[in-house]
Order: C-alpha cells, then sequence, then structure tokens
C-alpha cells in the first residue's frame, strides 16, 4: 500500500525529501527510473505555437477569400431574385391598392366600376373600390352621396360610415352626410342594413335615417335622384341640412343669423345658378341673405 | 470567471492570446491520443480557424472545451479507430561508444518493447499518463485539461503504468 502510495505521489511530483529516501529503497526504483527515462523519447514532436498562430491566422485570412469567392457564383442570381422580388412586391402593391376617386365641392363625377356598373358622385363624396378583388366580391365603400346603376351579378355592397346597403342588379341612390342617411331604391331592389335594422326597399322607396331617427318618406315617383340632373329636391327637410347641401354644391360657407335651422323646408334649387339658387330656398322661407364674398353668404330673419 | 469581460473572442487579440495559451496543450493531447499519422498539427490549425468562424457563439471561457470538443470529433471523423503507435527517436548512434554492442541491443529491444506496450494502452490512459511523464503536466493541470476529476487522473495515469510494466514483463 505505502510502494502505491509512494509511486502515485512521484507520479504527481510530490514526493517530499523524506519520502523520496523511501521511494529509492524500493527495489523496482531503478526500473521505473528507467522507464520514465525511455519515455521521453515518446515525445511529441516540438510545438511552435508562435509559427502556428502566425499560418492560423494565414489559414483564416485566405479561406476568406475563398469564402467570399465561394459566394460569387450566387451574386448574380441573388440580384435577379431581388429585382424579382422588388418587381413582384410593386404589382402585388399597385394590384392589391383600393382606387379611390373623390369630388370636391361644386364638383361632379361618373365612374364605370370594372363590371360596368356606373356609379355618379354628388359633390364632395368619396368612393374607393378594389378592382383587385371586384370579380370576388363587389364592394364599395362610400362617404357622401352618390347614385349607383349595378349591372347584374354577384352581390353589390355599399358601405358607408352609418350603413350597409347590399343589391343585386338595380338603381339606387346612397346619400350618407354627417347624421344622415338616405337610401332611395330606383330599380329592382335594395337591402339596407343600418345597425341591427334591416329594410328591403322596393323600387320608389327610400330610407332615411336623420340623427339616429327613422323618417317616414313619400313614394318617389322620378326615375332618377334629383341631383342627377343638377337640382337638389327636399321634402320636408330641416333646413340646416338644405343649407349644407347648397354649401356643397357651391362651394360656398353659409352663416345662419336668427333661423330655425330645423324648419322643415319643401322645394328643390338647381346647381347651375348661385344667385337664383340661393333665392328658392331663401324667400319660401321669408329669410334675407347678402353675399358677404363669393365664398361666403349671410343668411337672416328680420 | 474573471476573464469574462466579454462574451466573444472575435477580437484578434484575445483570439492569439487563446491561441498560445491552448494550442500547445491541445496539440500535445491530440498527438498522445491519436499518434502522428493524423496530423495533430493540422487539427489544431482547423480547429483555431473553427473557432474563429464561430467566434461570436463562443465565450472565451467556454473557448478550451470548445477547441478539445472540435479537435477531438476532426480526428474522430477520419480515425477509424486503428491502433496508435508512437514513434521514438532513435538515439544517434554516438561515433566512438564503450557500450557494448549487446547493451545497445538490449536498449533498442526494450525501446520496442516499451512501444509496444504503449500502444496497448487505452486512449484514455495513455494521453494522461504521457502527458504527465512527458510534458510534466501535474495531475491538476490533466484534470482541468481534460474536464475530468484529478482522482480519475490519478488512476488513468497509476492504470496506466501498471500495465505498461506488466506487458514489459511479458513481452
Amino acid at each position: 500500500m505505502e510502494r502505491e502510495e509512494l509511486i502515485k505521489k512521484w507520479l504527481d511530483n510530490e514526493l517530499n525529501s523524506h519520502e523520496l529516501e523511501a521511494f529509492k529503497k524500493l527495489e523496482d526504483y531503478d526500473d521505473l527510473i528507467k522507464l520514465s527515462n525511455s519515455l521521453m523519447q515518446f515525445k511529441a514532436p516540438e510545438y511552435d505555437s508562435t509559427q502556428e498562430l502566425h499560418d492560423v491566422w494565414h489559414a483564416i485570412k485566405s479561406s476568406k477569400s475563398t469564402v467570399s469567392k465561394k459566394t460569387h457564383w450566387m451574386r448574380p442570381f441573388m440580384r435577379i431574385a431581388a429585382v424579382l422580388a422588388l418587381a413582384l412586391s410593386v404589382y402585388y402593391y399597385t394590384t392589391t391598392l383600393d382606387t379611390s376617386i373623390n369630388t370636391l365641392a361644386a364638383q361632379k363625377t361618373s365612374i364605370e366600376l370594372p363590371d360596368a356598373s356606373q356609379v355618379s358622385l354628388n359633390a364632395a363624396s368619396s368612393i374607393t373600390f378594389n378592382k383587385h378583388d371586384w370579380k370576388k366580391e363587389r364592394n364599395v365603400t362610400l362617404n357622401g352621396e352618390a347614385f349607383f346603376k349595378v349591372a347584374k351579378g354577384s352581390t353589390f355592397n355599399v358601405t358607408t360610415s352609418t350603413g350597409t346597403v347590399t343589391v343585386l342588379g338595380t338603381e339606387f341612390n346612397v346619400k350618407q352626410r354627417d347624421n344622415y342617411f338616405e337610401v332611395t331604391c330606383y330599380e329592382g331592389s335594395v337591402k339596407v342594413t343600418h345597425n341591427s335594422n334591416i329594410v328591403i326597399l322596393k323600387p320608389g322607396h327610400s330610407f332615411l335615417n336623420i340623427d339616429g331617427k327613422l323618417i317616414a318618406t313619400e313614394k318617389e315617383t322620378s326615375i332618377n335622384p334629383s341631383w342627377i340632373n343638377n337640382e337638389s329636391y327636399f321634402k320636408s327637410m330641416p333646413f340646416a341640412y338644405v343649407i349644407r347641401e347648397f354649401e356643397r354644391q357651391y362651394n360656398v360657407t353659409i352663416t345662419p343669423h336668427n333661423i330655425n335651422l330645423n324648419e322643415l323646408f319643401t322645394g328643390s334649387f338647381s346647381h347651375n345658378n348661385k344667385e337664383l339658387a340661393i333665392k328658392t330656398i331663401t324667400l319660401p322661407l321669408n329669410i334675407e341673405y347678402s353675399f358677404k364674398d363669393s365664398t361666403t353668404i349671410e343668411l337672416s330673419r328680420d | 470567471m474573471a476573464k469574462d469581460i466579454r462574451d466573444n473572442i472575435c477580437d484578434e487579440n484575445l483570439f492569439s492570446s487563446v491561441f498560445s495559451k491552448h494550442s500547445k496543450n491541445l496539440h500535445d493531447f491530440l498527438y498522445y491520443k491519436f499518434g502522428e499519422d493524423l496530423n495533430p498539427k493540422d487539427k489544431v490549425q482547423e480547429a483555431f480557424i473553427k473557432l474563429w468562424e464561430n467566434c461570436g457563439k463562443v465565450t472565451p471561457s467556454k473557448a478550451k472545451s470548445y477547441l478539445f470538443t472540435v479537435a477531438n470529433n476532426l480526428m474522430l471523423n477520419e480515425a477509424a479507430h486503428k491502433k496508435v503507435v508512437l514513434k521514438y527517436q532513435k538515439l544517434k548512434p554516438k561515433t566512438h561508444t564503450n557500450e557494448t554492442p549487446e547493451f545497445i541491443l538490449e536498449g533498442n529491444e526494450y525501446m520496442d518493447k516499451l512501444q509496444k506496450a504503449i500502444s496497448n494502452l487505452s486512449e484514455a490512459q495513455r494521453t494522461a499518463f504521457l502527458l504527465n511523464r512527458i510534458e510534466g503536466k501535474k495531475h491538476k493541470e490533466i484534470a482541468e485539461l481534460l474536464d475530468i476529476s484529478t482522482k480519475a487522473v490519478e488512476k488513468r495515469i497509476y492504470g496506466a503504468l501498471k500495465k505498461l510494466r506488466e506487458d514489459i514483463k511479458e513481452i
């Protein structure tokens, strides 16, 4: 046991002088020393770490250049791929982009939708639709007033902030202004969804909602909304809405003084003659008007 | 480890210092474990190049075990576990000697026996034993190098010595 301990200590070079003496007296001391000395001849070849480090750096630097050469053949493909990706994304972006058409005050316009449906857009309105998705679903977002002649086909939706109008193929007018939402059907049938109400309109019927209140309307007899013929027609309409429509049609600002804006007005005004038009809406209600400048009109009652 | 101020070794100076600290140990380890045929020098170089390529992922404290693992694997990929025979330097015959030819012959015989005995050791025994005997490494240093306990190192070395002596006597 002691012998083994001594040899182990010798192996770890931990013998003290006393133990060394004991170790030397071991019978196999000569044997061990011979073995130990002979082993030295199996020494690994010299390793010059400075030189090797130099070689490693050299290999790393040269491998860097071979790495870049390796990727070299990829580069043209990468370029082509980048251009393709860019072109594809531009194509995708433009085709999925919504088409938007706006009219300013005192402006009207007519649009043909991708399926030959007709839309007439009244003043200060905007309409948005997506050409790309048109075949899948006919969806139009409306802000303002527009008259639709919808070609027969799949469901046609007009979405406004206050309600949705769904039809198959028909002619109808949608007017959505502030708290005002009116749908008039001229041909076919129209489904109006407003909040949770669903109303189906037959030709000549209207759906009118002002400030959240449903208002009964008389049957419409004309085949087009009046504004298509450059005239605005009102039946028992609070005067405030008449003024707002006038402002849109002539791009003016009207400032009323001492006037009951809830008074009901029935009648129409033309979109072609400002002077005549202001007369037709003020005279019946006994209101004075005066032009402050070209875009401001003041209304007052004595 | 106090040295771990950085979390990688992508710095050239740091890499160089890691190299000078570990490259010789790594080389000796590979040499005694796998012998000369598989080019331990090249494997050391390859391992360090791999370390540089992955320098962002290796912290300084992990560098040693990373190098040893990579180099060991590189070796294992090539070594079909053939028997490792270490060469010994033939002592230059002295031009004039007063040793008898018998004595020289005996010496050569002994070396051949020793060589055979060494190649009969297990890889683990041989590596630990030769690092200790030839490179003069303490048990503790070898334990750190191989990531094993000092007790295990002691066992391997003593076991190797025992086996060597038995083999030499037998042959």
